[in-house]
């Protein structure tokens, strides 16, 4: 069995893994072409959208948001955790849908931007394995529905019993929010080389990207000052996410993607959180010991 | 009959025939997209490969996708048709099963329920699995395998099982659960053991000790699980030897080189005391994939009576219920 297998095993979940060298072809691929759930990484292609909109002057990122208070997505952070009503521009709303996964945000900017607009793109990109079916609030009617409850406290624990989670409709690729690890990567390849957006929006994507709270998934296997990781994460009842860049100071970039799958139900797995940083690890490693050999 | 009443038995004869065919198209399509061959394909179905290629054509021209990449060498499965494949298989599976239902019904015989069992069970527990299931269901022939939990969950879905009971938790998308029931482990020690002496044993008391347990590869979520109480109550094992059986499990205690989880055993050489307060709960039920059949039902109920009369296991309605505080950095949709 490979290391990275290895790393997913002992920590208790299955996984599927793409990482790729920004910048040249080489790559490691573990299960690269499954369909996986995205969870929140769905956040990334909405964010591309909302910058070629801003690019095409169909929006403007500094327009101003009304978030009432009596109209929120469900979700533990940001706008979703506020209390009250707030006014924030469009790229505001994006930073806190980035930084901290916010629900509330990332409806309120998809809203805007529309669903089949996202999905347009995507063909566009020539990512036919990538779509968006629903906002994170439609995502939650679906769990709510599926786990027979009518509140996000119930669903948190209901999500725990194996029975509702072989229920839940969105744990299954075709039913939700949904990509592959390699068309991840080549969005962020795209991202990152100014080929999804104009080179303005790239760059304003990667800030977003590189101001990530989160330090326990892909970030915690780069314990190293000198090398930058941007990022998004996307959990869901078993699934632990993430997909960014790993940047080192000699001008190595990476894109990753990594989706698990627990095969418990505990809603806290810092093993599977560390497994989505130590598997990109290994694979990155390999990638430079490739590189530097061959030069 | 009137005129209309002739005209919808037309109707419905010929949604009949479309839907059948739909179905073989179907199990066509699966077949093909198993063997990523036609060739090999139209072996496995006992037809030739011309047709068969025509077939799933057909099936790509009534969905307007296509399913397959036909390069000179490979076939490959497109998006589309990856998206497919469970489904179809689903469909395909159903279909079958009702035919054997249908037909199950009218011979009153002739029909196999595939079960499987995890391999620690104990042989007077099967033993009694098997006649209850005989007793109920006298003219269903009952196979039975001994599997663990991964290797269940993973036969349950691509359709080589029927029934089985496995341990929780388990996590796969479709199946059905029984009902479940708990089962609150004690240790075994060898006799002569310092804790013997004791009526009940305290998980931290073993702290310093081997732990031999059932292997993380057949029941990855209990092992884990399991695993992950013993240390917060204070007993980090300092080996864990996995055993796939009750005699080497036995063995290992017997020689005072690792200490044993599970019920009460009667079993000379050995002294079995519970650990107090029930930290370790261990959860079973029957599961099945999709609707259970009749008698998925039976061998349910059947199974449900056997665990809590001769395996000593409870209804899980009196557990305390799983309690989620919530963290924002494994909130949904973080």
């Amino acid at each position: 069995m490979n290391a990275i297998e290895q790393v997913f095993r002992s920590a208790g979940v299955s996984g599927r893994l793409h990482v790729a060298d920004i910048d040249g072809g080489a790559e490691v691929a573990v299960g690269a072409d499954e369909p996986v759930v995205l969870a929140s990484v769905f956040k990334v292609p909405l964010v591309v959208e909302l910058h070629r909109q801003a690019d095409l002057g169909l929006l403007d990122l500094a327009e101003r948001v009304r978030v009432p208070a009596e109209d929120r997505t469900p979700g533990p952070t940001g706008l979703s955790a506020m209390l009250d009503g707030a006014v924030l521009s469009l790229r505001d709303l994006a930073y806190l849908m980035m930084a901290v996964s916010d629900n509330t945000a990332a409806d309120a900017v998809l809203a805007r931007v529309g669903l089949g607009a996202v999905n347009a793109m995507l063909a566009g990109l020539g990512l036919p394995g990538t779509r968006v079916e629903h906002d994170c609030r439609g995502l939650f009617a679906r769990m709510l529905a599926d786990a027979g409850v009518s509140d996000m406290a119930a669903l948190a624990e209901a999500s725990t019993d194996p029975a509702v989670v072989a229920r839940l409709r969105v744990l299954s690729p075709a039913h939700t929010n949904r990509g592959t690890p390699r068309e991840m990567t080549r969005l962020l390849g795209m991202i990152w080389r100014d080929e999804a957006a104009s080179p303005g929006s790239c760059a304003a994507i990667r800030r977003l990207m590189g101001l990530q709270v989160w330090p326990h998934r892909l970030s915690s296997g780069f314990p190293f000052d000198d090398v930058a990781v941007s990022g998004k994460t996307g959990t869901l009842a078993t699934l632990r996410n993430e997909v960014g860049v790993v940047e080192y100071p000699d001008g190595g970039r990476y894109a990753v993607a990594v989706f698990t799958r627990s095969h418990g139900t505990a809603q806290n797995q810092p093993r599977a959180d560390a497994a989505v940083g130590s598997a990109a690890r290994i694979a990155i490693d390999h990638l430079r010991a490739r590189t530097t050999a061959h030069i | 009959m009137s005129n209309t009443d002739i005209v919808l038995a037309m109707f419905r004869l010929r949604i009949s025939f479309l839907l059948m065919d739909l179905v073989r198209h179907l199990a066509y399509f699966v077949a093909v997209a198993e063997e990523l061959h036609f060739g090999n394909a139209a072996a496995r179905l006992g037809m030739a490969q011309p047709p068969l290629s025509q077939r799933v054509k057909r099936l790509e021209e009534e969905l307007g996708v296509r399913l397959f990449d036909r390069s000179s060498r490979q076939v490959a499965l497109t998006e589309a048709g990856r998206l497919l494949l469970p489904e179809a298989r689903e469909i395909v599976l159903r279909v079958e099963r009702l035919r054997d239902l249908v037909g199950g019904a009218a011979d009153g015989a002739g029909t196999t329920v595939r079960a499987a069992v995890p391999s620690d069970l104990g042989g007077a527990v099967l033993a009694a699995l098997i006649a209850g299931f005989r007793a109920r269901c006298p003219g269903v022939r009952l196979s039975l395998a001994e599997m663990g939990t991964a290797a269940q969950a993973a036969a349950l879905l691509d359709g080589g099982l029927d029934v089985g009971v496995l341990r929780h938790p388990v996590t796969a998308s479709g199946l059905g659960f029984g009902p479940v029931l708990v089962q609150h482990p004690g240790v075994l020690l060898p006799e002569g053991d310092e804790l013997a002496s004791w009526s009940a044993v305290h998980l931290a008391d073993l702290a310093g000790r081997a732990l031999v347990l059932f292997p993380r590869e057949s029941e990855p979520g209990l092992h884990d699980e399991t695993l992950a109480t013993c240390r917060r109550h204070g007993f980090a094992p300092v080996e864990v030897s996995p055993a796939a059986n009750a005699g080497f499990a036995l063995g290992l205690v017997l020689s005072g080189t690792a200490v044993a989880l599970g019920p009460p055993a009667g079993v000379p050489g050995t002294v079995w005391r519970p650990l107090a307060g029930a930290p370790i709960a261990w959860r079973c039920s029957t599961a099945w994939r999709g609707e259970p059949g009749p008698h998925v039902g039976d061998f349910t109920a059947v199974a449900v009576r056997v665990l809590r009369e001769d395996a000593g296991m409870a209804d899980d309605a009196a557990a305390p219920a799983r309690r989620v505080a919530p963290r924002p950095a494994t909130g949904f949709l973080a």
